[in-house]
């Protein structure tokens, strides 16, 4: 035997069975952090996208996308600058008007002739032009 | 906006018009207009029942049983065949010879006033489906191209023609700033700016405007007896909306509806539903808002289910309570 080796602490039965039961304690504590954490991030993520696709989904369905917009500033902003030259040229005919050999005729902006049966015009205005519904 | 560029013109029996504005990389609005003119006209050439070699015409007479047809031919039974099968055989598509024993076989000629019409009318009842449900015999292979019905079932393209062509014309512009395609009085409006358009409801009397509607995008469809009533054989007023069950000229209380529907080819099912079910369910044949309009020239507006907006959501979170008071 060893002189230097010193002999077992002779702890108790009841001890050792303590000290089991708190090292499986503390790992269960652990165990249940480490899914707390992972179910907040989970839920906190899952959260932060619901709500980022319902502002998007809200703002299309709602019809204000902002890419339309976007297009409609730009359209406007091309019928101002069109209209610019088309006054500047009054005599040359509008850009999309078309005449074909079967009679209908063109015309330029703000005004519109027709043969009878069939009109071609071009009209530049703020809003969209009324249509009218009645029976055929 | 854009400058618009309007076709007008005569095709279907009445006038018809394309506006469109805004190009695209593939199209002018002009170029598209014009385009769309020509594919109406075309159209009228091939679905026209009046015109003895037109694809309608043709398919009318055909004695096979199966006859192959043009895909949108095919497209046009798909949308008879809907129609019917919506409203219980109440719209249906395959009343050609009672239409032509009506007296409807040409040119109408002498047309008849629509008070002369309603004072001369039997007394006003629903419509109601036939019997015999023949579209129960129509089936449609769109893939092949193929219609299959009884040699001798004959269809007529009428209102629902129009309504669909409105729709593919609509497909085709779709890419436009904003366009609106009037078929006689079906109409698809639509664009990409999403620009509320002002549709206006004619009165079938004197032709004033009942109602206007502002959307961006929906179909319209006005059907009623008061432009093409005349009187038959036997001196009795007669139009082109037939009680399927009786086949004869339908009274029914109303002499016109427009329905609004997110299609030209809907609304056109729903007007005449509507027209056809009589003053007490017609408003329900409109989901999607109408205008009736009654033989003692009274009308009623349905208004179209109102959209959520952003701001009316806001307003309800900030303001619940005044929300509420504002209802009560």
């Amino acid at each position: 035997m060893n002189p230097n080796d010193e002999p077992a602490p002779d702890r108790p039965a009841t001890d050792r069975l303590d000290a089991r039961k708190l090292a499986a304690s503390r790992r269960e504590a652990m165990r249940r952090r480490a899914r707390r954490i992972r179910r907040s991030v989970a839920g906190l993520a899952v959260a932060l996208f619901t709500a980022a696709f319902l502002a998007v989904y809200v703002q299309l369905a709602s019809g204000h996308d902002p890419a339309l917009t976007a297009a409609k500033r730009r359209t406007s902003a091309t019928s101002l600058k069109a209209s610019a030259e088309q006054t500047s040229t009054e005599a040359a005919p509008a850009e999309e008007s078309s005449t074909s050999s079967s009679g209908e005729s063109s015309s330029g902006e703000s005004s519109s002739s027709s043969t009878g049966a069939e009109s071609s015009s071009t009209e530049t205005s703020e809003s969209p032009s009324a249509v009218t519904t009645s029976q055929s | 906006m854009a400058a618009e560029i309007t076709e007008s013109f005569e095709c279907f029996g009445s006038r018809c018009s394309v506006v469109v504005s805004g190009g695209t990389p593939e199209s002018t609005a002009g170029a598209a207009a014009s385009h769309a003119r020509r594919e109406l006209l075309s159209w009228h050439r091939r679905f026209s029942r009046f015109i003895p070699d037109s694809e309608l015409s043709r398919l009318n007479a055909d004695p096979r049983s199966e006859v192959p047809v043009s895909a949108l031919m095919a497209r046009f039974a798909q949308v008879a065949l809907e129609a019917a099968t919506m409203t219980g055989g109440l719209v249906d598509a395959t009343l050609l010879d009672e239409i032509e024993s009506a007296g409807y076989d040409g040119d109408l000629g002498h047309r008849l006033p629509l008070e002369m019409a309603l004072k001369l009318a039997p007394p006003r009842t629903p419509a109601s489906p036939a019997a015999l449900e023949r579209w129960h015999q129509i089936h449609v292979d769109a893939a092949n191209g193929i219609i299959a019905r009884p040699p001798g079932l004959k269809l007529d393209s009428g209102g629902l023609a129009k309504g669909l062509f409105a729709d593919v014309l609509a497909e085709e512009l779709s890419g436009h700033d904003a366009f609106a395609i009037n078929c006689g009085g079906d109409i698809h409006v639509g664009g990409t700016a999403a620009l509320e358009r002002p549709i206006r409801v004619e009165s079938p009397f004197d032709g004033r405007i009942l109602h206007t509607f502002e959307l961006a995008h929906t179909g319209v469809a006005t059907s009623g007896i008061g432009r093409r009533s005349w009187l038959d054989g036997s001196g009795r007023p007669a139009h082109h909306l037939l009680d399927p069950a009786s086949g004869r000229p339908a009274f029914t209380g109303i002499v016109q509806v427009t329905a609004l529907a997110p299609s030209a080819a809907l609304a056109e099912i729903h007007a005449k539903a509507a027209i056809l079910s009589g003053p007490r369910l017609a408003h329900a044949r409109l989901p999607h808002g109408g205008v009736i309009v009654y033989d003692d020239r009274s009308h009623r507006v349905i208004q179209p289910p109102p959209a959520i907006t952003l701001r009316d959501l806001s307003a309800l979170i900030q303001s619940p309570a005044s929300s509420a008071a504002h209802h009560v």
